[in-house]
């Protein structure tokens, strides 16, 4: 479960990214977000990933106050998480193989298991074929994917997205959309984030949207 | 509490494979390490060994005295006895001219020698031990004693092997603060190489941090990577000084034989080694750490 509690975000030089925001998002619940670029879409997921620290306010996420934590132990609850990136973040030096293996390794994961692990998430993404090959010969699709594989790889109870659908066309989109479905239905609290709204609306979930740090009318 | 030594296997694994299999770049900065920690370490095994010896010189100062030609039985009785009563003397022996006369032909193999001279050349002598071996007291002593009647001179035996225990000592200090100063080169060069390999893995620490590895799990691998260097290091200079120990060995020894002397320089003991490799592979994770708290800091997120 996700609580945020009038929660403010002020980047230094006085930017308000996010403005005294409360709402809670129930566990295995699948939500979206929309807005326009700068929002505060971004700096809303960061929060729940403990990436970034609220400036004043709450931030629960699994019954964990994250504003009370000290920063050595946000990367344990980072754990937890999912996360998929707009940029994708891949690392492009090692094959698909090895980036879908990055998150076992941190949590230190048995060898013998994190294998059939990653092989399982790149089964479910659709890139079993590929595990050698180098990140630099995939599609921008398959990049996106790769950042899926990696993001579910440890079975994280939250999955967070950050425009996971911009830059694909629109029946890649759909793709991707139906695989975080999938991850919804076997429990993964979800939360999407994206400027294109017509893909929200064909699926029924609750859309929170945000204009300029705050919920849009 | 398994899981924890099972990480730290598998990256002090990776960090020994990965500085063998970048051999070129690694094997320059672990060059260098070694060359200049050979250096204090050759100048180490040089005052342990000439040390020891000399030491042995000096333990048991002798001070000679020789007594006038002309010098009397009642004379030396008198020297005798005023010896005795000094407190400063913790022994005396008696060489009387004849016996140093018969040691000399014996010695040298010049028998018949005392025949084919008029009257013996060889004076009475006196070896007196002193109880202190302080040398300030020592050169007192030796004025005082040679300031005894019919006394011709008194020799301090030792004092040319206490000026070269002075040397050594100086050397002694030289090795200390060469020492020190290449430990702290140590340092601040794997703070160099941690550095630039921290620069080079900026994108996957980035990435590692995002997706939950904490500061330890990032940290870790850099700081195998400079043990590695740091024993690696220890272990290459180990190897210079000791082919060094070995060639000079016969120049050495050939030396000390001009001196009726043996000498010989020693290598490391398996507990100086040991000493050794753990200082530099402490010092080594010190620079890492020091430029992994530094440029990690520096990676968002924090």
């Amino acid at each position: 479960m996700i609580q945020f509690d009038q929660v403010t975000k002020r980047y230094p030089g006085g930017n308000e990214a996010l403005k005294n925001l409360s709402f809670a998002i129930d566990s295995g619940e699948m939500v979206f977000l929309a807005g326009h670029s700068g929002a505060g879409k971004s700096t809303l997921l960061k929060l729940i990933a403990g990436i970034e620290r609220a400036t004043s306010g709450g931030v629960l996420v699994n019954g964990q106050n994250l504003s009370k934590l000290r920063p050595s132990q946000l990367p344990y609850v980072r754990q937890h998480i999912g996360l998929v990136f707009q940029d994708h973040k891949i690392l492009f030096d090692r094959p698909v193989f090895d980036n879908v293996m990055l998150p076992l390794n941190i949590i230190g994961f048995d060898r013998r298991d994190a294998a059939k692990r990653v092989r399982a998430a790149l089964d479910k993404v659709g890139l079993l074929g590929k595990e050698k090959a180098m990140p630099i010969h995939l599609s921008g699709g398959e990049q996106q994917r790769l950042c899926i594989a990696r993001a579910v790889v440890h079975r994280p109870s939250i999955l967070l997205a950050d425009e996971p659908s911009a830059n694909l066309d629109r029946a890649y989109a759909l793709d991707i959309m139906e695989l975080f479905k999938s991850f919804h239905q076997v429990g993964v609290t979800v939360v999407i984030s994206a400027h294109d709204e017509t893909l929200m609306e064909d699926y029924g979930r609750r859309i929170i949207r945000l204009r300029e740090g705050q919920f849009a009318a | 509490m398994k899981h924890f030594l099972y990480l730290h296997l598998l990256s002090a694994r990776q960090a020994l494979v990965k500085i063998l299999r970048q051999p070129f770049g690694s094997l320059l900065s672990l060059l260098m390490l070694s060359v200049a920690l050979a250096l204090p370490l050759a100048l180490y095994l040089g005052v342990e060994s000439t040390q020891a010896w000399v030491g042995k010189l000096t333990a048991t100062p002798q001070i000679s005295l020789f007594m006038e030609l002309s010098a009397e039985d009642a004379d030396l009785a008198a020297v005798k006895s005023s010896l005795a009563g000094n407190p400063k003397v913790k022994s005396v022996s008696f060489v009387s001219k004849a016996e140093a006369l018969a040691g000399l032909e014996k010695r040298n193999g010049l028998d018949g020698l005392a025949a084919d001279l008029d009257s013996n050349p060889l004076p009475d002598a006196f070896v007196v031990t002193p109880v202190t071996l302080e040398p300030g007291e020592l050169d007192m002593l030796q004025k005082e004693l040679s300031g005894l009647p019919m006394v011709e001179s008194a020799q301090f035996d030792a004092s040319w092997a206490k000026r070269l225990y002075g040397m050594v000592e100086l050397v002694r200090h030289l090795t200390l603060f060469l020492g020190a100063a290449l430990g702290l080169a140590l340092v601040l060069v794997t703070h160099n190489t941690i550095r630039m390999q921290i620069l080079a893995h900026r994108d996957e620490i980035e990435v590692s941090k995002l997706i939950g590895a904490s500061d330890n799990f990032i940290r870790r691998p850099f700081l195998y990577h400079a043990l590695w260097q740091g024993i690696l290091a220890g272990l290459i200079a180990w190897g210079l000084t000791s082919w060094l120990v070995a060639t000079a060995n016969p120049a050495v020894r050939e030396f000390a034989q001009l001196y009726n002397e043996r000498l010989e320089l020693r290598t490391l003991t398996a507990f100086e080694l040991l000493a050794m490799l753990a200082a530099t592979g402490v010092l080594a994770m010190l620079g890492a750490r020091l430029a992994a708290n530094h440029h990690l800091r520096q990676i968002e997120p924090h």
